[in-house]
C-alpha cells in the first residue's frame, strides 16, 4: 500500500515537472518556428545590407543594423567603466553590511526593477532635452547604459567576490598596494566575469524597444555621427508589425536577424562562463 | 595541452581615462549641434512612415538638408511643436479651436472605417447602433440582428487622433466608452479584429483596404449607406474622414516652407498612395 502510493506520488511529481517543462518548450519552439517559417525566405545578404525602402516594406535593414551597433557600442563604452568601478567599490572598498554599500546595492535593485519605458522617458527628458543631445544614437546609448548598469554591476561584483580571499591576503602580505592588487590580481582574474556581464548587458540592450523609441528615435537613414537619430532593430520590428500595412514579411525577417544575434550573444556568454568555471576548478 | 591563458593585460587606469575622455568629447560636440538645413518632425504614428518617405525624397532633391522624423502620436507632435522641440508636428486630424495659434497645412486625407470580422454577417450598422455598442448599451450581436454572441469592443488609446475623430463624429466622450480592448496603431486594431469573429473596431480605411486585399478576414462597414473606400474618402463623400496635417508654430518660412510645399505637391502623390492614404485633389 505505502509503497504504491509513494510510487504514485513519485510518478505524478515527475509528470507535473515534465508538463511544466513542456509548457516552457512549446511557446519557445512555436515562436522560433513561426519566425523561421515566415522570415527565412525574406532573409538574404542583400536584406541585411540594403537600405529600407517604402517605409521598410521593401529593401533591407543595413542602416538599422549599423545604428543598433552604435547604440549598443555607446551603451557598453559608458556602462563598462562605471560598472567595473561600482563593482570594485562594492566588493573591495565596502564591507558587506556597511551603509554606503547597502545604499548602492539598494539603488541598483530599484534600478533593475524600473520598467524600460520609464528609462525611455527619463532619457528623453534628461539626455535629449536637458543635455540637448536631441534624438540621437548618443542619447539612446546613454539611456541604455543606465538600464544595463544594474545587471552589469551585479555580475562583475559576483566575479570579484568569487576570487579567493587568499589571493587578496597574499597580495597584502607581499606589500602590494590596493591599486596594485586590483590592477594585477583582481581585475585580470575577474575578466571572464566582466565579459559575461557585458555580454548579458549587451543582449538586454540590443533587444530594447521602449527605452529607445523616444531617445535614439525613428530615423532609418545610415547614421553619419553619434548625434544622428538612428532606428534600432526592435523599433523597426515594432513599427513594421504594428504601424505599417504590409510590413509583416520584413518584420519577420528583421526579428529573425535580432533573435539570431541574441542567441549568438548568449551562446558566447555561456561558453565563456563555462570555460571560466572549469578553469577555476583546476589547481594552478 | 592548452597553455593557461595569461590574463595579465595591462589594465592601467589610462583605459578608463580615455573612455571618460571620449564621453566628454561627445558631450562637448552636442553643444555645437545646431545644424543648418535640418528639420525635426514629430507626431502621429499614422503619418510617420509617409513623412519618412517624403523626407527621403526631399533630401534627394535638396542634398544639403536633413529631415528627421520621430513618432509618438498627434498630441505629442503638437506639444513638441509648441515647445520648440520639433520644427513641424504631424497631426492626423484638423487643428482644434484651442490650437488656433498654430498653423496647419494639409498634405493628404485618411478615412476611418468601422471593421468587423468576415464571419460576422451584419451588413450595416446605423450611427445610433454604433453609439450604443461603444457605450455598452448593446452588448450582444443578437440585438442588432446578428448571431448570439457578445460583442468585443476595440477602442483606440488616448492621444490617438483616430480616437478623437471617432468620438467627435459619434458625439461621445472617451469616458462613455466601454471598451474590452484598447489598441494603439492601426495594424494592431486590424489584427485584433481579424483574430476575433465578434469584435468591432475602427481603423484607417487605406490600411484596412490593403489588409482586405491581402486576405485578412476583416470587412469595412458602410456609414450612412456610403461605402468605406479610398474613392469616397478622396471625394470627401465618406463622412468619417480626417485630414493629415503638418503643424507649425507660425506661417512657415524658409526650409520649413519649402518642405511643406514639397509635401503638398504632386511630386509625392505616389508616396501618399503607397502608404494607403489619399492625396488631395488640386
Amino acid at each position: 500500500m505505502l509503497a504504491s502510493s509513494k510510487t504514485i506520488g513519485e510518478k505524478s511529481t515527475t509528470l507535473l515537472v515534465w508538463t511544466a517543462a513542456t509548457f516552457i518548450a512549446i511557446p519557445f519552439c512555436w515562436l522560433v518556428g513561426d519566425l523561421l517559417w515566415h522570415g527565412w525566405h525574406h532573409l538574404s545578404l542583400n536584406f541585411v545590407l540594403a537600405v529600407p525602402q517604402n517605409a521598410g516594406r521593401e529593401g533591407g535593414i543595413g542602416p538599422i543594423l549599423v545604428s543598433t551597433g552604435l547604440i549598443v557600442g555607446v551603451c557598453m563604452a559608458v556602462a563598462l567603466p562605471i560598472g567595473v568601478g561600482a563593482a570594485l567599490f562594492l566588493s573591495e572598498y565596502t564591507p558587506h553590511d556597511q551603509v554606503s554599500g547597502r545604499l548602492v546595492r539598494g539603488s541598483l535593485d530599484v534600478l533593475a526593477g524600473v520598467p524600460s519605458i520609464i528609462f525611455g522617458l527619463f532619457g528623453n527628458a534628461f539626455f535629449c532635452q536637458t543635455l540637448e543631445l536631441g534624438f540621437s544614437i548618443l542619447s539612446g546609448g546613454l539611456t541604455l547604459a543606465c538600464m544595463v548598469l544594474p545587471i552589469l554591476i551585479r555580475t562583475v561584483e559576483e566575479s570579484f567576490r568569487a576570487i579567493a580571499r587568499d589571493q587578496r591576503l597574499s597580495a597584502a602580505a607581499l606589500g602590494l598596494s590596493k591599486k596594485c592588487s586590483i590592477q594585477y590580481i583582481l581585475l585580470p582574474a575577474a575578466i571572464p566575469g566582466i565579459l559575461v556581464g557585458s555580454i548579458l548587458g549587451l543582449g538586454r540592450a540590443m533587444a530594447e524597444t521602449a527605452a529607445l523609441i523616444f531617445t535614439s528615435g525613428y530615423v532609418d537613414r545610415m547614421p553619419t555621427s553619434l548625434l544622428d537619430s538612428g532606428r534600432a532593430l526592435s523599433i523597426h520590428i515594432y513599427d513594421l508589425a504594428m504601424n505599417v500595412a504590409g510590413g509583416n514579411p520584413n518584420a519577420y525577417a528583421t526579428a529573425l536577424v535580432l533573435v539570431g544575434l541574441l542567441m549568438m550573444i548568449n551562446l558566447i556568454a555561456s561558453r565563456i562562463a563555462e570555460q571560466w568555471t572549469t578553469k577555476n576548478q583546476l589547481p594552478t | 595541452m592548452p597553455t593557461p591563458k595569461n590574463y595579465r593585460i595591462n589594465f592601467t587606469p589610462s583605459l578608463l581615462m580615455s573612455l571618460v575622455f571620449i564621453i566628454t568629447i561627445f558631450f562637448s560636440l552636442s553643444l555645437a549641434q545646431a545644424q543648418e538645413g535640418k528639420l525635426v518632425i514629430t507626431g502621429s504614428s499614422t503619418m510617420a512612415p509617409l513623412l519618412l518617405e517624403i523626407g527621403k525624397r526631399f533630401e534627394a532633391v535638396h542634398p544639403d538638408t536633413r529631415i528627421d522624423v520621430q513618432t509618438g502620436g498627434s498630441s505629442r507632435g503638437i506639444v513638441d511643436t509648441v515647445k520648440g522641440l520639433a520644427d513641424i508636428g504631424m497631426a492626423s486630424r484638423a487643428l482644434k479651436t484651442q490650437e488656433d495659434h498654430l498653423f496647419g497645412s494639409m498634405v493628404a486625407r485618411d478615412g476611418i472605417g468601422i471593421i468587423l470580422h468576415t464571419a460576422n454577417p451584419i451588413p450595416e450598422l446605423s450611427n445610433s447602433q454604433i453609439q450604443a455598442i461603444y457605450t455598452g448599451k448593446i452588448t450582444n450581436w443578437q440585438q442588432v440582428g446578428g448571431p448570439d454572441a457578445s460583442i468585443t469592443v476595440v477602442n483606440k488609446a488616448q492621444g490617438r487622433s483616430t480616437l478623437d475623430i471617432f468620438l467627435e463624429y459619434f458625439q461621445l466622450t472617451n469616458r462613455d466608452i466601454r471598451a474590452h480592448v484598447v489598441i494603439g496603431d492601426n495594424e494592431q486594431g486590424i489584427k485584433t479584429v481579424a483574430g476575433n469573429p465578434y469584435a468591432i473596431g475602427y481603423v484607417s480605411i487605406g490600411t484596412a483596404q490593403y489588409n482586405v486585399s491581402h486576405g485578412l478576414p476583416i470587412r469595412l462597414l458602410p456609414l450612412q449607406q456610403i461605402p468605406a473606400s479610398i474613392d469616397t474618402v478622396r471625394t470627401g463623400l465618406f463622412p468619417l474622414s480626417r485630414p493629415l496635417t503638418l503643424v507649425t508654430n507660425s506661417q512657415p518660412t524658409g526650409l520649413t516652407k519649402t518642405f511643406i510645399e514639397f509635401a503638398q505637391s504632386p511630386q509625392v502623390h505616389d508616396l501618399i498612395l503607397q502608404q494607403y492614404f489619399v492625396p488631395l485633389q488640386n
